[in-house]
């Protein structure tokens, strides 16, 4: 069925209501009298959306809010267990400060010279064979820092007791040769009496050998030893471990074994040092 | 939209205006104006088979005023004019092409956004905007069209 055309009737209705429609802009434009409409439809909208909001967005907020709390709190554990860890570490470099710098200038002035925000960055240790720790010769661990990607090939990496290697590769992950890998050597000092302790492969042991018609001074069990700084990598002065065992190994030759007082398994946060 | 239901077409409206404010401030920016209401309710009368009543244009006129925010009687008198202007011509859309009706459309809505802009923007009408407007509607208008090709259920059947 075609649609109608409109007759003079519907012709005159529509004349009607475009006219209707002017007089109510005209009155609209000049007198404002509709405000009074347009403020209640407004009030109306803002009123429906409050209410709506509070009947439907805000119970589900407050659901998902609740659940969130949780998992909240454990992030938040975590973030200070982190802190506690880095404390440990700071505890250590401040209780040992003027091993690593002169005076407190000196520390301002490396931190100047090197734009750097703090003395270590913190890390956690990915992995560690503590198998291969414990049974064999080759003492690595991985580590990763938490915030800065920069190369820390050739830092001291320490940790709440004291120093536990070096940094010797980095990439992703940084690999850090142990005190006790037997391709390490720590000079290590005493007194007057200097010497280079290698890795002995065993945990929390290094080796000294050293001639003893060149060093004539006796070494004691329970002597202390600290780092030297001679190998240019460590700091000078920090206590590396005490002598537990003496041994005559050849003619003229005498070889100790140092205790470490650091354990690289007592912590999975570890603290990389800038290189000094 | 043959022979909806007055609530749907309200609510249809009523959404179509949400559609509408939301796309002009980013639309303005290209000096383009889609006035999406408009062209639902244009669409609607143009799609009906019932005799149009002039009294429904008008209503439905001043309830886009309101929603709107716009001065009481602007759209109404649009609405009524272009509900007269599809009535008149009833008969002979069915000899026009696709592309024929396409520019009435576009026509209309340039008057349409013209308009608007007398009465409500005069300080920043522009000739640029009619003009951006008339090519890009036309357009879309095509291109929706074209749509009958893949869904031949949307295509336009006079009875």
């Amino acid at each position: 069925m075609s649609r109608v055309v409109p007759t003079s009737g519907s012709k005159l209705l529509y004349f009607f209501f475009v006219c209707i429609s002017g007089l109510f802009l005209y009155i609209d434009l000049n007198y404002k009298s509709f405000e009074g409409i347009k403020n209640f439809y407004q009030s109306f909208v803002i009123s429906s959306k409050y209410l709506v909001n509070k009947a439907t967005v805000e119970p589900i907020i407050f659901l998902y809010e609740v659940t969130k709390d949780k998992s909240d709190l454990i992030n938040e554990n975590k973030k200070l267990k982190l802190e506690l860890d880095k404390s440990y570490i700071s505890n250590f470099i401040i209780s040992n400060d003027s091993k690593f710098f002169a005076d407190d200038e000196a520390i301002k002035n490396f931190l100047k010279l090197n734009n750097i925000e703090e003395v270590f960055y913190l890390a956690k240790l990915q992995y560690f064979d503590a198998e291969m720790y414990l049974c064999c010769s080759k003492h690595r661990a991985f580590i990763q820092t938490y915030n800065s990607n920069n190369n820390h090939i050739g830092s001291p990496v320490v940790n709440q007791d004291g120093i536990i290697g070096q940094i010797i590769y980095g990439n992703s992950l940084s690999e850090v040769l142990l005190l006790t890998d037997i391709d390490h050597v720590l000079p290590v000092v005493s007194g007057d009496h200097f010497c280079n302790a290698k890795g002995s492969g065993k945990p929390e042991t290094i080796i000294c050998k050293y001639n003893n018609k060149l060093w004539q001074q006796k070494v004691a069990i329970g002597q202390n030893f600290y780092s030297s700084g001679m190998g240019g990598i460590y700091p000078k002065g920090i206590l590396v471990g005490k002598v537990k065992e003496i041994r005559e190994v050849e003619e003229n030759f005498t070889e100790f074994e140092i205790h470490l007082i650091s354990n690289p398994l007592a912590s999975n946060i570890v603290g990389i040092l800038e290189s000094l | 939209m043959r022979n909806i239901g007055a609530t749907k077409f309200l609510i249809i409206i009523f959404i179509a205006n949400i559609i509408e404010s939301l796309l002009a401030p980013q639309l303005i920016n290209f000096y383009l104006s889609i006035p999406v209401t408009f062209l639902i309710f244009s669409f609607a009368i143009f799609r009906s088979s019932k005799k149009l009543n002039p009294l429904l244009a008008f209503s439905c006129g001043l309830y886009v005023d309101l929603i709107s925010s716009s001065p009481f009687g602007l759209n109404a008198g649009i609405f009524t004019i272009m509900s007269y202007a599809i009535s008149i011509y009833a008969n002979t859309f069915k000899l026009f092409s696709y592309i024929q009706i396409c520019i009435f459309f576009g026509i209309s809505t340039v008057f349409y956004v013209g308009f608007k802009n007398l009465i409500m923007n005069l300080e920043n009408f522009s000739y640029l905007l009619l003009f951006v407007s008339f090519l890009i509607n036309i357009l879309l208008f095509l291109l929706l069209s074209m749509l009958r090709y893949y869904f031949p259920s949307m295509s336009i059947r006079y009875d």
